[in-house]
């Protein structure tokens, strides 16, 4: 680690980021959110909140859900970060992502990738069981549109289908 | 027309490469943050900015001090909020005194926080009861009056008389609101949050004395706005001002605490309804009276009151709508402005009087039904109220709804029923619209409108390929860019009639387009044709019951050597007395399950059924999204939103989403939706919008459930569990 001009800890970090190894030379604070953002033109992943409430920043983590706006962009090396633009390849849709246009389950969209990353880990973890637990378990992901039973119904759609 | 179609920019969305304003890049961007006063009241006394600009990476920052004059932007009905930066004077907490440029976000907002600032504070007006607020009465001429309502309610057999308040609340779009602005000289491109590019586009040029024409306003996509994005805020012009200043382009993205000062926030009310009845049930006096927030220097048309003057007959009516200026940030539309708070009132009242009739409450609201509208007596261009109620009570099953309250107990909570109905007023203004067909046989339409996720892209795009007897994917609606032409706001529920009319017209006349070009060939199986003759299908015109004669439209334009054709088109909606009939806005009833424990004063919505009369629907998955997105929005408001200013120093004091709470998924349960009535002959595709109605009677619906659930009768919304146990 070294030091900016104001005395600031500056580093260069090695991240994978859907497979790919990118190495970024950062300011110590930049979080995982701004690094894909702002640094990587992975914008897919959004800022809702900046405060860890909203869940639209949400990616996987070595195939766990975080909130990459509480997690700093240094913490991340050596670890396998999963956003949106790496659920599926070749512009194809993920069976999320597939069942959420079919449902609705968005209306501007903002929260959308959050939500699917969510509905992701949701549905591999098994946690999508019932309704309720459906419910209970997308709660970190705020929908100001308010699309939340086409969510819900999206997910027991699949979870329905034996993959959870 | 299949009116279940997924939306077409779904995929776009779900694989997050839909660009929303903030995900801008352009080359050379530097990043801006603000730094907002800490008084509501008052002046500032001193700035030091010498540490800000010695930060790293600083590039410029800005204050009052050192700002260039911006002229004010154009008067809008809606409000016009004033430059930034423009004099010391402080009118409420939060509001911005500098903005820093510097090359990375990170040094931006390090910088923005070394600015100090000292002020001389005055104690702010921030309560509603405090004698020095200025009022100001009947502030948009919308009060009305019929009939003797003194006179009537003294004669009353039965009377309710009952006060209501309302809580502020903020939109909140999940989308930080967030401006890219780039100069090219006198040139300005603008990357923009908002749900009316052409006012963004008139504003800027207005502030910063440039020509209209060199500045473009792009926002393919915005994450929400709920009317939030209906005023051309001060940020926008900071970006703008930034920018111009750093000589750079410049990204400025509020934060979510800026948020709850920068963009607007709904009014709180507090509302007093008084109703005369007979015996029987029938109404014989209306009185409505609503005063409601309002900032220092802000403007703001919201009538409460007039919900009133347009929901029962009734004999004797009166409403009436105040505002006191307080030291708060800028009140603004928020879905349903004015109808969502003046609907808890009015429609709590009437449960309040059903239960002093001893009548069912749906008994009630039909006994007084408007056939006619009350106010100037026209005839409604379509009302299905009647039919919102049937469908909905027997959706419900509200028949087996015990009569009496607190008769319920499942387990450890009371459950309770109730009820509300909804007119929704009427809106629509000007739009244009361009529709191009092309040697490929594709069309391309287009309108400087927004899509704030009202799907405005696939309703436009289903309306123009029935118009043009096209199939959807030969057809591309673009909007978003004021380089289209001039486009209506998202506000009034007043879009898909407005821009769609506008379609309408631009399709109309391009297919007219089409026959002149065939009747310059005397050979041709069109010519002579007038519009009115012609039918669409397939891509080609033909002669009204004859499909064989006909043209492609590939055709036409190959025999006469031409790439495309091209057509504008015009709405403006017409006038009510002109058309001898009363526009009617969309009409609902909802039936609402409460549970609440009585020990805990926990409320949970447990069902809803909405039946919605929104004249034709365009499609029907999109539109029932609309509904129970509203839905959920009205459950927000009546369970949890509710915008803190501190007393003493007019701070908002829950300026995050850890402390604003808004409905999350476990919240919400299933919402049942059901359209009924018809096309509505006012505009020329028989719509009318639903994009607020959702919203509307939520509150009341709830309020009254938990009448039915507890006894208690709650009149301020949010219906807090402090309130429950009280």
């Amino acid at each position: 680690m070294t030091r900016t001009p104001d005395n600031r800890p500056h580093l260069t970090v090695t991240l994978t980021i859907n497979g790919e190894k990118r190495e970024l030379d950062l300011d110590a604070r930049v979080t995982l959110l701004d690094a894909l953002r702002d640094r990587l033109g992975l914008t897919g992943t959004k800022k809702g909140c900046d405060q860890g409430a909203c869940g639209a920043c949400t990616v996987m983590a070595d195939g766990r859900r975080v909130l990459s706006c509480l997690t700093l962009a240094a913490q991340c090396e050596g670890r396998e970060i999963t956003t949106i633009e790496g659920l599926s390849a070749d512009g194809a849709l993920h069976p999320v992502q597939e069942a959420f246009v079919r449902h609705d389950a968005f209306q501007c969209g903002y929260c959308t990738p959050g939500q699917v990353m969510s509905a992701v880990c949701l549905l591999t973890e098994g946690r999508a069981g019932s309704d309720a637990d459906i419910r209970e378990f997308m709660s970190g992901n705020l929908c100001r549109c308010g699309a939340y039973p086409n969510i819900v119904a999206a997910i027991r759609e699949l979870a329905g289908d034996g993959d959870a | 027309m299949n009116t279940s179609v997924d939306r077409v920019d779904g995929p776009l969305k779900v694989r997050g490469a839909a660009t929303y304003p903030n995900d801008v890049d352009v080359p050379g961007l530097a990043y801006a943050a603000v730094v907002r006063s800490t008084i509501a009241a008052g002046r500032i006394a001193r700035l030091d900015t010498r540490a800000a600009e010695d930060s790293p990476g600083v590039l410029a920052v800005l204050t009052h001090l050192n700002a260039p004059k911006l002229e004010p932007g154009p008067q809008s009905f809606l409000g016009t909020p004033p430059p930034p930066l423009q004099d010391d004077r402080i009118v409420y907490h939060g509001q911005y005194v500098a903005v820093v440029v510097a090359e990375t976000p990170e040094q931006a907002s390090a910088a923005a926080r070394r600015v100090e600032a000292g002020y001389e504070a005055v104690e702010p007006r921030l309560r509603m009861d405090d004698p020095r607020a200025e009022r100001l009465v009947n502030p948009w001429g919308m009060d009305a009056s019929w009939g003797d309502v003194r006179a009537a309610l003294n004669d009353a057999e039965v009377m309710v008389d009952a006060a209501y308040t309302t809580a502020e609340n903020t939109n909140n779009p999940l989308g930080p609101f967030g401006t890219v602005a780039a100069w090219e000289g006198d040139a300005l491109t603008v990357h923009d949050s908002t749900q009316w590019p052409v006012h963004v586009r008139a504003t800027l040029a207005r502030m910063f004395g440039v020509p209209e024409a060199g500045v473009r306003v792009l926002v393919p996509y915005v994450g929400g706005g709920f009317g939030t994005g209906l005023r051309v805020w001060p940020h926008v012009a900071l970006a703008a001002l930034a920018a111009r200043e750093a000589g750079r382009p410049v990204k400025l993205v509020l934060t979510r605490p800026e948020m709850f000062t920068g963009v607007g926030h709904r009014t709180a009310t507090t509302q007093r309804v008084r109703l005369g009845a007979a015996r029987d049930g029938r109404l014989t006096a209306i009185e409505h009276e609503s005063v409601s927030t309002l900032s220092i220097e802000g403007d703001n048309i919201e009538p409460c009151s007039s919900v009133s003057t347009g929901a029962y007959a009734c004999p004797n009516v009166a409403t009436s709508d105040q505002l006191v200026r307080l030291n708060i940030p800028w009140t603004s539309s928020m879905r349903a402005p004015g109808e969502a708070q003046g609907n808890f009132a009015l429609e709590s009242a009437m449960d309040e009087l059903a239960h002093e009739l001893g009548l069912d409450p749906l008994v009630l609201r039909l006994r007084n039904y408007a056939e006619t509208h009350p106010q100037h007596g026209l005839p409604y261009s379509s009302k299905a109220l009647r039919e919102c109620y049937e469908a909905g009570a027997e959706r419900f099953g509200w028949s087996r709804r015990p009569s009496q309250p607190r008769s319920t107990l499942d387990g450890d909570e009371y459950v309770g029923y109730g009820m509300a109905g909804i007119s929704y007023f009427w809106y629509q203004a000007p739009c244009q619209a361009m529709a191009t067909l092309r040697a490929d046989g594709t069309a391309y339409v287009g309108s400087a409108v927004t899509d704030i996720g009202t799907g405005t892209y696939t309703v436009m795009t289903q309306l123009s390929a029935e118009l043009l007897g096209l199939e959807r994917d030969q057809v591309t609606f673009a909007l978003g860019d004021t380089a289209l032409p001039p486009g209506v706001h998202a506000g009034g529920s007043g879009l898909t009639a407005a821009a769609g009319s506008a379609v309408y017209a631009a399709c109309r006349n391009l297919i007219q387009a089409f026959l002149d070009a065939a009747t310059a060939d005397p050979g041709s199986p069109l010519a002579g044709c007038a519009l009115d003759d012609v039918t669409v299908a397939g891509g080609r015109i033909h002669r009204r019951g004859e499909p064989e004669r006909g043209e492609s439209y590939t055709a036409l334009l190959a025999a006469r050597g031409l790439a495309e054709l091209s057509a504008h088109g015009e709405s403006t909606p017409r006038q009510p007395q002109e058309a001898g009939m009363a526009p009617a806005g969309p009409f609902g009833a909802r039936f609402v399950e409460v549970r609440v424990d009585p020990e805990l004063g926990r409320l949970r919505v447990t069902r809803v059924v909405s039946a919605i009369d929104g004249g034709r629907i365009l499609n029907e998955k999109l539109a029932r999204s609309q509904i129970i997105g509203g839905t959920v929005g009205g459950i927000g408001m009546t369970l949890f939103e509710e915008t803190v200013t501190d007393a003493d120093t007019g701070r908002v004091a829950n300026a995050t989403f850890g402390d604003y709470l808004v409905p999350v998924n476990a919240d919400i349960p299933d919402l049942e939706v059901i359209f009924v009535g018809g096309p509505d002959p006012f505009n020329p595709i028989g719509v009318k919008g639903v994009g607020e109605i959702g919203l509307v009677g939520m509150a009341a619906a709830i309020a009254n459930a938990v009448f039915h659930a507890t006894g208690r009768r709650i009149r301020s919304t949010p219906i807090t569990i402090e309130r429950l146990l009280m």
